[in-house]
């Protein structure tokens, strides 16, 4: 449970510096691909701020967990194991929640396929982390 | 000589009295009705961090009637009456802006917009030269009204067309509007934004 925490935590801050440090840069220095943001569909008023920024350790927590329970199944050095573990947890989980999002929300291919290699990158991440803090 | 000296004073301080003064006030005691036509628009510039937008209201749906009055001083006119514009005319020129546009600014609780116009500072001969003007008007959106003074171009082209252009800068914070701000702040709309408006007039007097 120890390690579970731990590694969820350190994962948990290096994805809070990598994801929302890119984000920072992709919006100041690539704005047009934000502009579809401006939607009714994406909460306005602030009041969700800090679930937003609570989310690295949210997706960190729940990964370092099922990294813990099925991390025999993932062989070779810790950065192949980390790359397997982001991608299969990308085509289990990332994938079906993507492909209804975009099946039910009034968004654009763009913004998904962003969302999409945006979640695998942190998947990833957090994967090496967790070979390399509990093996 | 002193007839020569009489008249001299009738004219410098008699005939200006008599002759050009009633002439100001017949032209400024007329009441009048400004009929706003309905081919109006209105404009709404403002920017976030990412992008710059534009709302307008292209045609002014509706057919309003504004009070033309005498002020107090010479040169004051007081206006009464109001152009109230629907949220829903707004067009962002981007599905996704125009509703957020219409969610800001309450459109659900508050369908309408209003503009009342209070006060001109001065109204000049019309001519097709637009003249400087500035006025008072009160402003209510989301329910919450504020008075501010406006900067009008005034003139009238060769179909006696009265053309009002209009410029102001307001806030969102203004009405206690909060400037929408997506993914954690990280796309923040400004709060300021430039209003301009072009108000085409007919006069009727009364």
């Amino acid at each position: 449970m120890k390690k579970i925490l731990i590694s969820g935590l350190i994962a948990g801050c290096i994805l809070f510096v990598f994801s929302y440090g890119g984000l920072f840069l992709a919006i100041r220095f690539f704005p047009k691909l934000f502009t579809e943001y401006n939607n009714p569909l994406f909460n306005s008023d602030g009041s969700r701020d800090m679930l937003f920024y609570l989310h690295a350790f949210i997706f960190s927590f729940a990964l370092s967990w099922f990294w813990d329970r099925f991390k025999g199944l993932f062989k070779g050095a810790f950065f192949l194991r980390g790359l397997e573990f982001g991608l299969v947890y990308s085509i289990i989980a990332l994938l079906p929640v993507m492909w209804i999002s975009f099946s039910a929300l009034d968004i654009t291919v763009a913004m998904v396929l962003s969302w999409f290699i945006y979640g695998v990158l942190q998947a990833i991440t957090a994967g090496v982390v967790f070979a390399k803090v509990n093996p | 000589m002193l007839y020569k000296n009489i008249f001299c004073l009738y004219l410098l301080l008699v005939a200006p009295v008599t002759y050009v003064l009633p002439r100001q006030f017949s032209h400024t005691n007329e009441r009048k009705k400004w009929i706003v036509s309905e081919n109006s628009s209105l404009r709404v510039n403002g920017s976030t961090n990412v992008n710059q937008f534009t709302c307008d209201i292209l045609a002014y749906e509706r057919t309003d009637t504004l009070t033309v009055n005498q002020g107090k001083s010479d040169k004051e006119i007081i206006l009464s009456g109001s152009i109230s514009i629907n949220i829903q005319s707004f067009n962002c020129h981007n599905g996704m802006m125009t509703r957020d546009l219409r969610k800001t600014l309450k459109e659900k609780q508050f369908p309408m917009l209003h503009i009342a116009f209070l006060s001109l500072n001065n109204l000049p001969e019309l001519t097709v030269q637009p003249e400087p003007v500035t006025g008072m008007v009160d402003i209510e959106i989301a329910g919450v009204h504020k008075r501010f003074e406006v900067r009008y171009k005034i003139s009238a082209d060769e179909q006696k067309v009265i053309h009002l252009l209009g410029t102001r800068y307001i806030n969102f914070s203004d009405f206690n509007l909060i400037a929408p701000k997506k993914l954690g702040g990280m796309i923040q709309t400004k709060d300021k934004l430039s209003v301009d408006f072009h108000l085409k007039i007919k006069s009727i007097n009364y």
